[in-house]
């Protein structure tokens, strides 16, 4: 078994991701955040639905932390000199497993459901 | 609100406090900000305050028992990590030493046959050790399986963070 594929079974062991964790590198995957920022695009994204809390969110971040899925740096732009975080090309990687093994998944549920109708 | 906050934080393990202390504060700083009427207040406290519980427990939890064991908290149920795996070494332990039980269970029944039903009782037994006996052996037996079971996940969850 090559490394490549050692490397990619690994991902797949961590899919599917939780729903937090997904909007959380979607949020990720259009620019680096910070913390606020990560928690009001989120519930924005799934319009009032989750609204994380400060600990499920450094939770999930310290675990993607962990992974290497993002990367935290200090955003200079800002006078508060905060901490930011941004999607790894690893992280990347793993949300685009997960998103085509999603619209797989809706493909198929569709198929079905114009079957069953 | 702010101080209490703060003070919760320390339920987090040093390290994570020391990592993640005083984002997660300002953070929260800038939730409260905007939370003007009570039932808003009121909601955000009780997310946060039960997100910071849950948290700090999941990370004591990771502290113990490492990454790949890590357990992944929803509100009714404890879900193993995708990434466990039950070591083979453990369950092949297991297996010689159910086989070894049984082995000595049918060598036992072998010597009892073999021996003359003629013995004599060694000494009186009073009727009150034969009560107290049973809950005795229950409680040591009960003791010794979940013994057994916690010290097997503990090693089967070290195991597999080793292996992976």
């Amino acid at each position: 078994m090559s490394f490549s594929d050692m490397s990619s079974q690994a991902m797949m062991e961590q899919l599917p991701l939780t729903e937090p964790v997904l909007l959380i590198l979607l949020s990720l995957a259009g620019q680096p955040r910070h913390g606020y920022s990560i928690l009001k695009d989120v519930e924005r994204m799934s319009d009032g639905r989750v609204v994380l809390s400060t600990g499920t969110l450094y939770g999930a971040l310290r675990r993607l932390l962990d992974d290497e899925w993002i990367e935290r740096f200090e955003e200079r732009e800002t006078s508060r000199g905060r901490q930011a975080y941004r999607l790894t090309p690893q992280g990347r990687r793993n949300l685009q497993l997960e998103v085509n093994r999603m619209r797989q998944l809706t493909r198929l549920a569709s198929l079905r459901a114009v079957k069953e109708s | 609100m702010l101080a209490v906050y703060r003070t919760l934080l320390y339920l987090y393990p040093t390290q994570h406090r020391r990592q993640f202390g005083e984002e997660m504060f300002a953070v929260f700083q800038d939730v409260w900000a905007e939370k003007k009427s009570f039932i808003s207040q009121t909601m955000t406290s009780i997310r946060e305050f039960t997100g910071l519980l849950k948290g700090a427990f999941r990370e004591h939890l990771r502290d113990v028992a490492g990454a790949e064991g890590e357990v992944s908290l929803s509100p009714w149920r404890f879900t193993m990590h995708n990434g466990f795996r039950f070591p083979k070494a453990t369950a092949v332990l297991m297996t010689l030493i159910l086989a070894g039980v049984v082995v000595a269970i049918k060598k036992g029944e072998d010597i009892a046959n073999s021996l003359p039903q003629v013995s004599e009782p060694v000494a009186p037994i009073h009727p009150m050790h034969l009560t107290l006996l049973s809950p005795i052996v229950v409680l040591f037996v009960g003791f010794w399986a979940a013994g057994l079971i916690g010290g097997t996940v503990l090693f089967a969850v070290r195991r597999s963070k080793m292996s992976a």
